[in-house]
């Protein structure tokens, strides 16, 4: 079956007939159709078609100009040529026609700023929350004020490297904490505080030790027994070092104040002392000047809480009132959480303790085997190759709700300006 | 001699040329007229969206800039005229009625035989048929105008012609395969033409 050959595309020889064709096209267009006789049906067909379209035609319109038209010309006052954009295309314009994207854009701006902005507002409601306690009854507020002041417990357990080290971990969960005097009823705190002062000066004692020991496991769990006998607890721990290398521990422990001489002597026997240091602050002033303006402080509250019961008035001298309540309760908090540290710190003397093992160094004599160092580089290509693996889809998984969302609020404002420049390079 | 073009006339109307506006409205008045009656089925509507179209450009000669067609912004101002129509008419219509099926004065068999052809094209197509054959603009123009690239419109262009010749056909009442038709001659044509130029 023989086939005609069309060089000439249909929407061509359409466009032909439009006079849309270059020149050069519509020459070669109209040759073609000089010998197709394919095309030259198409070609009557298409003609048909718009023959048929002329058929319908519409009654005239008046000729005369419209009266409304008229009036809008004589009130018509030129005004600047050729003004600019901003000026000329108002925003009832240009929403009109383009309501589509805006509307869009929009949206997705409102759901990015409702994504951005959510742990703003949950924040926010957080410290709403907050302002609110301040309205609360007074009963209320005072059992939140006490469970605001209520310490929470030591931090026994230490950050810990090396291989031989677990031991300390159990140690430091084993240890007992010390007692919360705060978490009482006031009376019982009052009546301790001035104990404290009673029993003589109040002093913040720190001591300072360096040993050095040959046999570092068992001076570490000595410091285990010793810190058990005198009732201490450990405020922070670290220790490390390598095969190959000496190890140190250094700790920060805190025993009952008047255990510390007993629990230095039983430290200091572990090993060889290298230094040692101790020092104390005397604290008794700062301590009753800080315990007087707690007290003046609870009295203008008592003041306070009673105004707002008992007496009546206008809304701002209430409201201010109020707010004068809240700043007190504010200093009351942390006069107390002042004066509940300054007597842990009397109460427990604090002994910072480095143990450094007495290390001798060996020669490696035998040196690695060939094996065991492509064995190694074997592994740690391995592990590379996993790790760049993981690392490559943990950068994608961190960037791709981001891109996504990019991808979505950039795609149609793209997607129009390309169409612009295309239908631009086209025309 | 030569006739004044429409952007030289409308840059003397923003100079404050009324003989200017006054040749321009005798100039597009029937247009505009035709492009609004031929889209609504109500003769007074479209006086009224034709003087209006007007009327915008009077209030809005400030905004005209020479960098695109008179007529394009006739036609521009006149597209969203009718689509607010539309709008209007779809929402005061009772649910169920057609109000979109335009009615001349004295329309024949052969005209009411057209425009049924012509409402069983797509809306987008029988847009750019229609800015075609009686508005008369050119492929950028109406690109311009809907916003569409110049390929597309000439690649819709031809499928609603075709799919209108179907229609328009005697001998093929509903046009059901009419779609499909214009489709095989289309590729057909583009078949023949590839296996020229492979030959």
């Amino acid at each position: 079956m023989n086939k005609i050959i069309h060089p000439i595309e249909p929407e061509e020889l359409m466009a032909y007939l439009d006079g849309e064709l270059m020149a050069d096209s519509a020459t070669a267009t109209a040759e073609h159709l000089g010998e197709c006789r394919e095309c030259q049906r198409l070609v009557t067909e298409l003609r048909s078609v718009s023959q048929n379209l002329k058929g319908w035609t519409v009654e005239p319109s008046e000729a005369v100009m419209p009266t409304a038209i008229a009036h809008a010309l004589a009130a018509h006052h030129p005004g600047p040529r050729n003004p600019s954009w901003r000026r000329g295309r108002g925003w009832r314009e240009l929403l009109g026609q383009r309501w589509a994207t805006v509307a869009w854009v929009g949206a997705v701006a409102a759901a990015v700023l409702l994504t951005v902005n959510m742990p703003l507002l949950r924040n926010r409601g957080a410290q709403s929350w907050g302002l609110t306690k301040n309205h609360l009854a007074p009963e209320k507020a005072a059992e939140l004020t006490r469970r605001i002041t209520v310490n929470p417990p030591p931090q026994l357990a230490a950050p810990l490297n090396g291989r031989n080290f677990t031991q300390l971990q159990q140690f430091a969960e084993l240890q007992p904490a010390p007692p919360v005097s705060s978490a009482g009823p006031q009376s019982d705190r009052s009546s301790l505080d001035q104990n404290l002062v009673a029993n003589g000066p109040m002093i913040i004692r720190t001591a300072q030790v360096s040993l050095i020991t040959k046999e570092f496991d068992k001076a570490r769990a000595s410091l285990e027994a010793i810190l058990r006998r005198h009732h201490g607890y450990v405020g922070e721990l670290n220790a490390g070092g390598n095969t190959g290398s000496r190890r140190t521990l250094s700790a920060t422990l805190r025993v009952p104040a008047d255990q510390l001489d007993a629990t230095l002597i039983e430290i200091k026997a572990l090993g060889r002392v290298e230094s040692e240091a101790q020092t104390g602050q005397d604290v008794t002033s700062q301590y009753v000047d800080l315990q007087a303006r707690l007290g003046n402080a609870r009295n203008t509250e008592e003041r306070l809480t009673d105004l707002l019961r008992n007496r009546t008035g206008k809304l701002s001298d209430v409201l201010a009132v109020e707010q004068e309540l809240d700043r007190v309760r504010g200093e009351i908090e942390q006069m107390e959480a002042e004066r509940k540290n300054m007597s842990t710190q009397v109460s427990y003397a604090t002994v910072n303790a480095t143990i450094t093992e007495d290390y001798k160094a060996e020669l490696q004599v035998v040196p690695p085997s060939t094996f065991n160092r492509l064995s190694n580089a074997a592994v740690e290509g391995y592990r590379g190759m996993v790790d760049g693996v993981v690392g490559l889809a943990l950068f994608l998984l961190s960037i791709g709700p981001s891109m996504l969302l990019w991808g979505a609020v950039l795609f149609f404002p793209a997607r129009l300006l390309w169409r612009r420049a295309r239908r631009r390079f086209a025309s | 001699m030569t006739a004044i073009s429409d952007e030289a006339l409308i840059q003397e109307f923003q100079g404050g040329s009324q003989p200017a506006f006054e040749e321009l409205f005798a100039r597009y008045r029937g247009p505009l007229y035709g492009f609004f009656r031929r889209r609504l089925n109500n003769e007074q509507r479209a006086e009224d969206l034709m003087q209006e179209t007007f009327l915008a450009v009077i209030r809005g000669s400030a905004r005209y800039q020479p960098r695109s067609l008179v007529r394009t912004y006739l036609y521009g101002i006149a597209m969203n005229l009718l689509a607010a129509e539309r709008r209007k008419q779809f929402r005061d219509s009772p649910p169920g009625q057609d109000t979109s099926e335009p009615e001349t004065h004295d329309d024949s068999d052969a005209v009411i035989w057209l425009r049924q052809a012509l409402a069983k094209l797509d809306e987008p197509e029988r847009e750019i048929l229609m800015l075609r054959e009686y508005e008369q603009l050119s492929y950028a123009e109406i690109a311009e105008l809907l916003r569409l690239p110049i390929n597309t419109v000439r690649s819709r262009l031809f499928r609603s012609r075709m799919a209108l010749k179907g229609y328009l056909a005697p001998d093929r009442g509903a046009g059901e395969q009419t779609p499909a038709r214009v489709a095989d001659v289309a590729r057909e044509m583009k078949l023949t033409r590839a296996e020229g130029e492979a030959i």
